[in-house]
């Protein structure tokens, strides 16, 4: 499991698309007035994982160059009389997912590094 | 790191932004009892940075209110006209009131935004600590 270090890429990957996801969703909230702006947001994590092979020798080498390539898509909702179609409501659930994501990635990737410094004999 | 960057550069255009027209606002309502007074409003625009490839959002022109001037009577004013009558200011309270509130929401929300970025950059500068 460790010789490739797949676990630390799978974790990096997770956080840079948490990144990604809350820079976009930050872009939105900042534009929430400006007359006909519509909001982006990239593919969810899941999907881009489902993209990649996974089973028994689940390797992730495509992962992170699968994340960074992500193109924002813009959503299409109820729009204002001024056009702007940004709902605060759904963008500050979505910071929070992003945020969560962001935790749990760096969550997986301390505790991964606990167990490589514990098999090292190192505390 | 890049992106936490853009998003903290892009909700500090937001803030600026919202201030901008808080500012507005509370010039009308001071100006509210001024005869002639005309209310001004603003605009906003995103506008892409190209190489960060993010569009923070400005403010535009100030334009002002070309509605009808209120038209107040009272023949001792010293701007009264033949009539008794001078124009005040087309400043409906009310508006403004609202106007200044959903400044205050959206500036709120991008504060927000704001501390919950810096908060995920510094955990993620908290695994070099180990």
């Amino acid at each position: 499991m460790f010789e490739n270090l797949d676990i630390f890429r799978a974790a990096q990957s997770m956080a840079i698309h948490a990144g990604k996801r809350q820079s976009l969703i930050a872009q939105n909230i900042a534009n929430a007035d400006t007359p006909g702006y519509k909001p982006l947001d990239i593919k969810p994590f899941s999907e881009v994982l489902q993209s990649n092979p996974i089973g028994k020798n689940a390797s992730f080498s495509t992962l992170p160059t699968a994340v960074s390539t992500l193109e924002p898509f813009t959503i299409n909702g109820s729009e204002s009389p001024n056009g702007n179609a940004v709902s605060v409501e759904q963008q500050m659930v979505k910071a929070i997912e992003a945020r969560r994501q962001h935790d749990q990635a760096l969550a997986i990737y301390k505790s991964a590094l606990t167990i490589i410094r514990a098999s090292l004999g190192r505390r | 790191m890049n992106d936490f960057s853009n998003a903290l550069s892009v909700t500090a255009s937001g803030l600026k932004a919202q201030a901008t027209r808080l500012r507005h606002v509370s010039e009308n309502i001071a100006n509210a009892d001024t005869p002639g007074y005309r209310r001004k409003s603003v605009s906003f625009q995103s506008e892409t940075n190209a190489d960060q490839g993010v569009s923070s959002v400005k403010t535009g022109q100030v334009s002002l209110d070309r509605s009808e001037l209120k038209q107040i009577y009272d023949p001792s004013h010293p701007m009264a006209d033949d009539t008794g009558h001078f124009q005040g200011s087309n400043v409906d309270l009310i508006i403004e009131i609202a106007d200044a509130r959903e400044a205050q929401r959206s500036y709120e929300a991008n504060l927000k935004m704001f501390e919950q970025t810096r908060q995920m950059s510094s955990s993620l500068l908290d695994l070099l600590r180990r």
